[in-house]
Order: C-alpha cells, then structure tokens, then sequence
C-alpha cells in the first residue's frame, strides 16, 4: 500500500514535468505547425545553464532563475529567427527536418562546453520527508507538482486573456486571416518558440533537481513526445492530463515491473503507450476536432 | 484617399493577372469593383493590403498610394496599421474562437483599452446578433453570423478604409440585404471609406457611390453607381436584364452575341 502510493506520487510529479515540456511542443505545433524535435536538447541545455549559472558562477538563486528564463528566451528567438524564419514557405518537412538539426547542434554545444556529462544541480527544494499515510514522500515532489500546476494556470490564462496569446490561438486556425488583420505571424511564431523554450527550461530545472543532469535529459524531450501523442498533438488539456497518465504508467510499471523483467523497463513503457495510441486512437484523447460545418 | 496608378501584378514572377488596373477610393465613398470569376478582384485587393507577398506575388510595375504615400512595398502589418484592412473572401472565421475573442484580434494593434471596448459595443450595436453569440465558439456559427464576425473584426481595427471581399457570398438573400444595410450604415456614421468586391452586381451598386467592372485583369468601365446601374452592358451581362429592362430569356440570344468584347 505504501509503495503504491509513493510509486503514484513520484509518477505524477514526474508525469506533470513531462506534461510542461509537452506544453513546449505543442506550443509550436499549434502556432506554425512545425514539429520541434529538439525539444530534448533544449531540455538538457537548459539544465546545464542552470547548473552553470548556480554552481559554476555561485549566482543567488533568484538571479540564476531569472537569468535561465532570459536565457530559454532569447533561445527561442534565436532558432526561431535564424533557423526557421528563412525557411518560412518551405515544405514543413524542411523545416522539421531542421529542428532535428538545431537538437544534434545543441548536443554538440553541450558537450563541449560540460564534457563531464553528468552532474547534480543544488537543491533547489527543502528534502525533508512528508509522511502521506504510510508513504513515505520527499518534499520535492510536492513543490514540483505546485510549479508545474502555477505554470500551467499561468499559460491557460495567457491563452485565454492576453492578447498575444488570443492571436497565438488565431494563428493556429487561419494564418492569412491573421495577417488580414495586420499580425505579423512571424512575430507569433517567434513568441512561441520563446514561450515553448521557457517551459521546456523550467521543465529541465525541476527534473534534473530530482534527478540529476545527464545525457538522459534528452528522452525527456522522447516522453515528452509521447505525452502529446496520447494527449493530442494540438490539445494543451491533452498534454496536461497525459502528462500524470505517462508519468504514472512509468513509475507504476517500473516498480512493479523491474523485479520480474529487466532494470529498464520503466524507459521503454511511454513507448509501448505511443504505439498502443497510434493504433486505437490516432488523434490522441484531446486531439483537436476539425470543426466542419455541414 | 486611395489611388492605384496602373498597377501590374505578377505571381511567382510569371504569371500576369492584373495588366494596368487603376482606381481610386475618395474619403467616405463606397466604391465597389465588380466582375466575373478570375477578373483579378481579389487580386486587386491582396495587392493593397499586402497579402499578395504571401501568395508569392508581386506587384511588378505601376503604384499604390495611400493619401499620397506610396505603399506598394509595404508588408501587411504596416498596412493594417495605416488603418487599411482587408475582410478575406469566405468567411475565414477563426474556428476555434469564440466570437468576441475573433473581434478581439482584429482590434490587436490597438492599446487604447477604453476605445477597443466602446467599439466592441459599437459592432455589437450593428450586429446585434453577435452580442448574444459572443460566448459561441466561431467555428459553429451560421454562414451569415460568420459573415457578420469577419465584417465586424475588421470593423474592430478602427478601419479608415475597409475592403470587403464579396461578403454575398453564399448567404440567403434576405441575409445579404441585411448585411449591405449595415455596411451601409457604417460608412455613413463612422465616415469610413468601403471597397467592396462584389458578383452580386445589384446588391453592390444599391450602396456603392462609384463602380469599376473587371475582366481578365483590367478595369473595361467605370462609373457612378447610377451609369452603371443604367448602362445597357452592365444590365445586360451582369444583371441578367435586357434592353428593354425584361428578364432576358437566353433562349433567344445568339450564340455568339451572348459574349461582349470590350476592346
């Protein structure tokens, strides 16, 4: 009993990180229809600034944070400026192919400037137990899954209130119409790329805090992946309710599992998920239904 | 005011739709360019308001001016910020929004909050109808509700010229009657000049000041919606009417007079 509901509260923690850097991608998606396949990347290089910013130059927390946020931005802007906007009206192969591009670039980058490849973050949260019931919870947990809840009320209300998110949701109906009304949508397509690398970035932070940076930051980016296939690759409930349901197949599946199979089992079931979605239900649970009037 | 100085337009560099076309918008006239399938009036239309860059074309020779400065090269968004604003042909609500929230994109580029809300109101108070669906979700309104939407978002940038791209089309004629009475009332109260693309001959000269006739490409006959409306090419092969002012009966024309040679 206690195991199953430590085994729960891990997963979902973890499966609402995997939700927010799912948010990343469908951000992009839903904005320009590109798939962003370095989403990983971003993740572990965000990471690693962090780590930069908070072991390596001793920045105070508050700065650090600001600092990796300012940085997730002007990555964003950056790919999307310099990599995709020359490609604008070319075949979305290209420019997907592209993405897949920017994620081996990043890789290189990362690699060369932290060639030690494994390292631990600070604790950012306090590490003392909680005791829910008979489990047995570390705190952490707890203030990922608040973080993770914050930004997704912030981004709902974004969508929702503020302009620019209002027109981010336009452009993903009807790009000509949106620039029938004067919107530049390469000006939303580069808010997206920004706002997707923020979350991916704050994503990364909170995962490699509980576990640490290595190179398996990257499947991140693969989980995340399948969080949006089941959720819908256009659909921001779809990620955030798939998110806890990988998260939780994960850790249940792992800890149960691995005694009778073999030590990764947990890494490979968001996989057996993707090819069991892609078959009963290619659109995933939320996937956005085309709204056709007859 | 608009002028448009023989203009060309070239799509992917090769191919010519308009050879030479020149108009004019007067402040406050609703001028309607009209013509078959194909004549180049949406074309006509892009080419002011810069969307022809994103469908690869050009405009390869002759101006456009917008009270004497020169836009032709301008991108969209400038445009729109002139205070130009083109209404796509066909409805292109954005379906997953709900009604205020399209009327909402269209007022983007305005940050004075209290004169966004008042005109807000003021569309509502045109189109009473999306007042009362403002919560609805845009995709599945009606053709006429979704019609009125895409009137009122361009209504909602605080347009000093507003293209209309046959807002006819494919509505009930009752409808039809209903939409040109506010477009009507619009230009008269809020002074904003109107060029609308019509097939609709009838319904667009009924409010229009000025007219120009498109075909393949060139304007073949302009004029105040009064010659227009009494010239005996315009009645007899955009109204259906014949000299005598009679429903004409096909059955009767030759062949080959059916078809009038401008030039």
């Amino acid at each position: 009993m206690a195991e199953l509901l430590q085994f729960t509260i891990t997963g979902i923690a973890v499966g609402m990180v995997y939700a927010l850097i799912a948010l990343g991608f469908v951000l992009i998606w839903k904005s320009s229809g590109v798939a962003n396949l370095a989403l990983g990347q971003i993740v572990l290089l965000s990471s690693w600034f962090t780590y930069a910013m908070l072991v390596q130059a001793e920045f105070p927390l508050w700065l650090a944070f600001l600092l990796v946020i300012l940085f997730a931005l002007g990555l964003g802007w950056m790919i999307e400026r310099f990599a995709l906007r020359p490609l604008i009206a070319q075949p979305i192969l290209a420019l997907i192919t592209v993405t897949l591009g920017i994620g081996y670039f990043i890789e290189g980058v990362v690699i060369f400037i932290w060639p030690w490849s494994v390292d631990a973050l600070p604790r950012l949260f306090p590490r003392e137990v909680l005791h829910i019931g008979p489990a047995v919870v570390s705190q952490e947990y707890v203030w990922v899954v608040g973080i993770c809840l914050l930004v997704f009320a912030l981004l709902t209300l974004f969508f929702r209130y503020h302009k620019m998110g209002i027109a981010m949701r336009a452009t993903a109906d009807d790009q000509m119409a949106v620039q029938a009304c004067g919107i530049p949508v390469t000006t939303v397509f580069s808010r997206s790329w920004m706002f997707a690398c923020v979350v991916a970035a704050i994503g990364g932070i909170l995962i490699s805090s509980i576990g640490g940076i290595t190179q398996g930051l990257i499947e991140t980016g693969l989980k995340a992946f399948s969080v949006v296939i089941l959720g819908g690759l256009d659909s921001f409930l779809g990620a955030i309710v798939a998110g806890p349901i990988i998260g939780l197949a994960e850790s249940l599946g792992g800890g149960y599992l691995t005694p009778y199979l073999w030590a990764g089992v947990k890494d490979i079931i968001p996989f057996i998920i993707i090819i069991i979605v892609m078959i009963i239900k290619p659109y995933g649970l939320f996937g956005e239904v085309r709204i056709e009037r007859i | 005011m608009l002028k448009l100085n023989n203009i060309e337009v070239t799509y992917l560099n090769v191919i010519r739709v308009l050879h030479g076309v020149s108009l004019s918008v007067e402040d406050g006239a609703i001028v309607t360019l009209l013509g078959a399938n194909g004549a180049g009036k949406s074309t006509t239309l892009k080419a002011i308001s810069g969307l022809l860059h994103i469908e690869e074309g050009e405009v390869t020779d002759g101006t456009i001016e917008w009270n004497g400065e020169r836009i032709d090269k301008k991108s969209a968004e400038e445009i729109g910020k002139l205070g130009i604003i083109q209404a796509l042909e066909g409805r292109r609500v954005f379906g997953h929004l709900t009604a205020e929230e399209n009327l909402m994109v269209g007022a983007y580029h305005r940050s004075d909050h209290r004169a966004v809300k008042r005109d807000l109101e003021m569309v509502y108070h045109y189109f009473p109808r999306l007042k009362m669906l403002r919560h609805n979700i845009a995709g599945y309104l009606s053709g006429g509700e979704q019609q009125m939407l895409v009137i009122g978002r361009a209504m909602m940038a605080a347009p000093k010229l507003m293209m209309l791209d046959e807002p006819s089309l494919g509505l009930a004629p009752l409808l039809v009657e209903e939409i040109y009475d506010i477009i009507n009332r619009f230009n008269i109260e809020q002074k904003t000049s109107v060029l609308l693309v019509e097939q609709n001959v009838r319904i667009a000269l009924s409010i229009a000041h000025y007219g120009y006739v498109m075909e393949n490409g060139r304007i073949v006959l302009d004029g105040s919606a009064e010659f227009l409306k009494n010239n005996e090419d315009v009645k007899e092969f955009y109204m259906g009417l014949s000299a005598m002012g009679a429903k004409k009966s096909y059955r009767e024309v030759k062949h080959y007079k059916r078809r009038k040679r401008w030039l």
